[in-house]
């Protein structure tokens, strides 16, 4: 494995705010929001700008809420008993079961990038938090060397383009979402940006 | 093609800070705080993730701006 240090400062700024953007939303979707992610995100602001909207708001409410309630709305949104209202996995969505071919595919591209799976989790590697940190760390070099960009946007077009922005544009409309509803807003942007940035790069 | 590349890579990066990237969320002190709460954190149901080794932690550290 390449140190990473050695690339991080070569790291462009913008990419950066990138891999930043993708460990927000990991923050928010791997696990109920503690007392600190809302403090943290409580204080996010944004420009006039959709993405900066969508910050704004969600730094607002994140102002308001108690870790109780949040924790509540995670877990009616993705537990449930069974099931949350959302299941936020790349196989679920692409083929309407867990565990399906997504998952096998992206489970080929981790061996091949060097990226392994906690030996604690028990959840499938397709969960839309997961898939954020992987790119985080893809942009950051957490895995190796920082991923060149061509790289980069054919993970992001295997594993997240197809799925994810209809899986934020859900979040924005559920039912038990009010936190996670600018959650949803940052992501479904973030990935259109993410879409469209990567034509400008490759 | 050095100066195509470049042209390119210019554009993506204007575009970035007009999409809102350069100030959505980028709380600069705050934003290391954010990876290592994430990282600390227990696995729970619907977390997957992967190896958390010394590696992956010093890269988060790096990736704060």
């Amino acid at each position: 494995m390449l140190a990473a240090e050695a690339w991080a400062d070569d790291i462009p700024p913008e990419e950066r705010l990138r891999a930043h953007q993708y460990q927000v939303l990991a923050g928010f979707l791997a696990a109920p929001p503690d007392a600190s992610l809302l403090a943290l995100s409580s204080r996010f602001s944004g420009n006039d700008s959709e993405l900066g909207r969508a910050a704004a708001d969600l730094a607002l409410r994140a102002g308001q809420i108690t870790p109780e309630a949040a924790s509540q709305e995670y877990h009616d949104l993705f537990i449930g008993i069974g099931r949350g209202e959302l299941v936020p996995y790349a196989s679920y969505y692409l083929t309407g079961f867990l565990n399906e071919m997504p998952l096998a595919k992206l489970r080929r591209d981790m061996a091949s990038l060097g990226i392994a799976r906690a030996e604690s989790v028990k959840e499938p590697e397709d969960h839309i938090a997961a898939l954020c940190e992987m790119m985080a760390g893809l942009i950051t070099g957490a895995f190796g060397a920082p991923l060149e960009l061509a790289a980069q946007r054919a993970f992001f077009d295997r594993h997240l383009a197809s799925w994810a922005p209809v899986f934020f544009a859900d979040l924005e409309k559920a039912r038990s979402a009010s936190l996670y509803v600018p959650v949803g807003t940052l992501g479904r942007v973030f990935m259109g940006i993410e879409k469209t940035a990567f034509m400008m790069a490759t | 093609m050095k100066k195509e590349q470049e042209a390119t890579a210019t554009k993506r990066r204007d575009f970035l800070k007009l999409a809102g990237l350069g100030s959505a969320t980028a709380v600069a002190s705050a934003a290391a705080a954010v990876v290592p709460a994430e990282a600390k954190e227990e696995p729970s149901a619907g977390r997957a993730g992967y190896r958390e080794t010394a590696h992956v932690k010093k890269a988060y550290e790096l990736a704060r701006f």
